[in-house]
């Protein structure tokens, strides 16, 4: 066995990036027990050791940042929520990516996506002047001082045209019942969740800065958002530094609309559907029953449950930075998850988070089940039922 | 009853388990009046459905039997079954204690002959047996039962069926009519040892306990060693009842956990390690697996770890399981866990997993009915509470084993006793 350096410094860094209850592990490996790598074949699935990867990490080890353990961990936050010591695992991951990414050294993969947001306000490579090209043949209002709610559309559904119809199902639905929401446009940042998690904390902080700024000047007190990250950062990483909106996620709007009878899901639908629970509405966010109740007031519709859902939900594998990364196909998370809703006889696997959509789709294509199994935004099935 | 004169010498023991029972026969050796109160039909609690204790491997039945012989021969000890205590009012020195008395419809003429029992159809989850097993209707608590006398649940005591038990008894032991009733006792001091419960396995989901048919929590797998258990002391899988050969036991499913119970509970080491020699001592092909975070073995109890890890049929891995699965056709559970000492991620199949439950005190749920009393954040009796006179004794004030907690009752009967002489 080489002997180990120990790193002092490295050990206070990280400590001081906000890996602050890394010394509460007791090392007893429950983190990398239920991790979801351990549920995949292949390299990574072997190598990283979330509880191994903590300890390197509580002593200033060298070794952690080798790229395949570092930056494996899609923050899905199934360790986290078990924790028999309450140990805030992911920002103890952030925190040693951060001493990684802070010293110039992010993964090559990564380099383009923070390059455009460095350049564009967005990770997506698209000119800031299309932020709002989603709204194309529809009637979007602009946020103003007599808007109730600032509707706030994650880049990814801003950008890919996948994601766009996203956008639009959300909007449109808000507009049937009659919710007073706009939309600021070209000035909006990416919120900066998933550059917080891949350690990039100087790229957060000027999106933060810059988004805190542009909300409060336009007098923004209440932020629906389309994606869990985005309501997620909201309200956690902003609230740190000092933002005091109120943030919901639509799914939760959709819910109250839908119990008030002000949209009315009337057509049939004899279609069996399962629900992925995202991880940050979940078990970050802890919102489980409003994406249900929305499903079940489709008429006709039956809900099948995964095997593995709510608290105990998969990971689709985006989180973390890991939407940008590349997996062997066998590899995926997402693969699980379109078998296991196989396995519930669902015929639409629903969900409400753009990364998971993405996710899910690209592995849906890769097993080749795209026809027996259509994956699905909540808002997609709901807007199409009325 | 005890009268208002000797109030002041008398002293009411709420929990008739282990603890309970060793303060009220102290006390009374003490010469102080005991009403014993328990609210299951017979004593003995938690104790009565183990198997053997540790270390020594004794079965629990000689020790209560000589509790029980000093009971009997105690005139000064008054034993109430079925029984809760509701209110407690006044101080120290004179307390005004409501004792609710639940009717067992069997009054003291039975003899335990049994035939009410044969009369009975309906079957029933039996208590004592955490419901693996069902009585009739009419039963006999457990063979070793005190008192030794038959119950008949309540599931049919307004029924046509009991009137056929009625009629079976001999010697006119059977009261359909008997009704709940309310008692009321003066006391210088209470002890509360009403006791614990296991830590409920289903909370853990992802070990699936309550959802894998061979995965079981270790007060089960005492009921399974039992030769009074539901399989006779064959320890058998639940799936199939075919014998065990392989068996896991998951140390801290619940203890030492922020999510469950944040203290260590303390027994569950050593009853993890007991529970292995059940198996080991009967079937010489036995294969055991403790998965750890660190063995607690304390005090003196080192030597019984070291007796245990030196058989080579048992292997002790350090690190905490995640999920356990099932494999639904052969009911084979498997236990993936980082063996920490290689780093390897191991995948193990087993006949049947042992979850080491903790202890979850039964304050923590239902208060002791009096104004004042302080608990810890987990639901314990604080000892030197701010109400002199109500003294908490064995697992209500912390998780303990059977001689500690019979160490902590007697110490509970000594300021008992204080309490009476304010």
């Amino acid at each position: 066995m080489e002997p180990k350096n120990i790193l002092l410094e490295m050990k206070d860094y990280i400590v001081e990036m906000g890996a602050e209850t890394i010394n509460w592990c007791m090392q007893c490996g429950l983190c990398t027990n239920l991790c979801p790598w351990r549920l995949v074949p292949g390299q990574t699935g072997e190598e990283f050791n979330i509880r191994y990867m903590q300890r390197l990490g509580q002593m200033g080890i060298e070794g952690f940042e080798d790229e395949n353990m570092l930056f494996a961990c899609s923050t899905c936050g199934m360790c986290q929520n078990n924790c028999p010591r309450g140990v805030k695992i992911i920002d103890n991951v952030r925190a040693m990516r951060a001493g990684i990414v802070g010293g110039g050294m992010a993964p090559s993969g990564l380099r383009p996506i923070l390059g455009s947001c460095h350049a564009n306000g967005n990770p997506w490579s698209g000119p800031r002047e299309n932020r709002t090209k989603w709204q194309e043949g529809l009637d979007i209002p602009r946020f103003g001082p007599d808007t109730e709610y600032f509707l706030f559309v994650c880049c990814h559904s801003c950008y890919d045209p996948r994601g766009m119809k996203i956008a639009r199902s959300i909007a449109s639905l808000l507009q049937k019942g009659g919710v007073s929401f706009g939309v600021i446009g070209t000035e909006e940042s990416c919120c900066g969740e998933s550059m917080r998690k891949v350690g990039d904390e100087e790229l957060f902080q000027k999106l933060a800065g810059a988004n805190i700024e542009l909300f409060n000047g336009k007098g923004v007190k209440k932020i629906i958002t389309t994606s869990p990250h985005c309501l997620w950062s909201f309200k956690n990483d902003y609230a740190q530094l000092g933002a005091q909106w109120e943030v919901v996620h639509y799914t939760e709007v959709l819910a109250g609309l839908v119990a008030e009878g002000r949209i009315v899901p009337a057509k049939k639908s004899a279609r069996k559907v399962s629900f992925h629970d995202p991880c940050y509405l979940g078990r970050h966010s802890d919102i489980y029953d409003a994406p249900r109740e929305l499903l079940s007031s489709i008429p006709g519709m039956e809900l099948r449950e995964l095997a593995r859902s709510r608290e105990s939900s998969l990971c689709c594998a985006g989180g973390g930075g890991r939407i940008w990364a590349e997996v062997p196909m066998g590899e995926r998370f997402g693969e699980l998850r379109v078998l296991d809703a196989e396995a519930s006889g669902a015929q639409v696997l629903a969900t409400s988070c753009p990364y998971c959509v993405n996710m899910l789709s690209d592995a849906c294509a890769s097993l080749g089940k795209q026809d027996s199994l259509e994956i699905m935004e909540l808002s997609e099935l709901l807007a199409d039922s009325l | 009853m005890a009268d208002a004169k000797d109030s002041s010498r008398t002293i009411v023991v709420a929990g008739g388990g282990i603890a309970g029972l060793s303060a009220a026969v102290e006390a009374a050796e003490a010469g102080f009046k005991v009403i014993l109160v328990e609210r299951e039909p017979f004593l003995g609690g938690r104790v009565a459905r183990m198997n053997k204790y540790f270390p020594k491997l004794c079965p629990p039945q000689c020790g209560l039997e000589i509790n029980f012989r000093r009971i009997r021969s105690n005139p000064l000890i008054e034993v109430m079954t079925m029984s809760e205590v509701e209110k407690i009012e006044g101080e120290a020195g004179n307390f005004a204690v409501s004792i609710r008395v639940y009717p067992r419809f069997v009054n003291e003429k039975c003899t335990g002959c049994g035939k009410c029992s044969e009369a009975a159809r309906t079957l029933i989850p039996n208590p004592f047996d955490y419901g693996l097993s069902s009585v009739k209707a009419a039963y006999l608590p457990h063979e070793f039962a005190y008192p030794m006398r038959y119950v008949i649940a309540p599931e049919v005591a307004a029924t046509e069926e009991v009137k056929a038990i009625e009629a079976a008894c001999e010697y006119g032991a059977v009261e359909p009519d008997m009704a709940s009733r309310s008692v009321e006792i003066k006391a210088g001091a209470i002890i509360w040892a009403t006791g614990w419960k296991p830590f409920d396995i289903s909370a853990i989901s992802y070990y699936g306990g309550g959802k894998h048919r061979n995965v079981v929590s270790n007060v089960v797998m005492e009921r399974l060693a039992s030769a009074n258990g539901p399989t006779k002391g064959v320890i058998a899988r639940p799936s199939d009842a075919r014998p065990v050969k392989k068996i896991a036991f998951v140390q801290c499913a619940g203890s030492r956990d922020e999510n469950n119970l944040p203290y260590c509970s303390s027994v569950c080491c050593l009853a993890s390690l007991k529970q292995a020699t059940y198996l080991l001592d009967r079937e010489p092909e036995a294969e055991v697996a403790i998965f750890y975070i660190d063995i607690r073995a304390l005090g003196r109890q080192e030597g019984f770890f070291d007796k245990v890890r030196q058989d080579g049929r048992v292997r002790l891995v350090k690190g905490k399981p995640g999920e356990i699965t099932e494999n639904p056709e052969t009911g084979m559970v498997t236990v993936q866990v980082e063996d920490q000492e290689t780093g390897k991620i191991l995948r193990d199949e087993f006949d049947l997993v042992v979850l080491a439950a903790g202890m979850e005190p039964s304050t923590a749920g239902e208060k002791i009915p009096a104004a004042g009393v302080v608990y810890d954040e987990n639901g314990f009796v604080v000892s030197n509470g701010p109400v002199p006179g109500i003294i908490g004794a064995g697992c209500s004030r912390r998780p303990a084993d059977v001689s500690s907690t019979v160490q902590d009752a007697t110490a509970a009967v000594l300021r008992a006793i204080q309490a009476c002489r304010r």
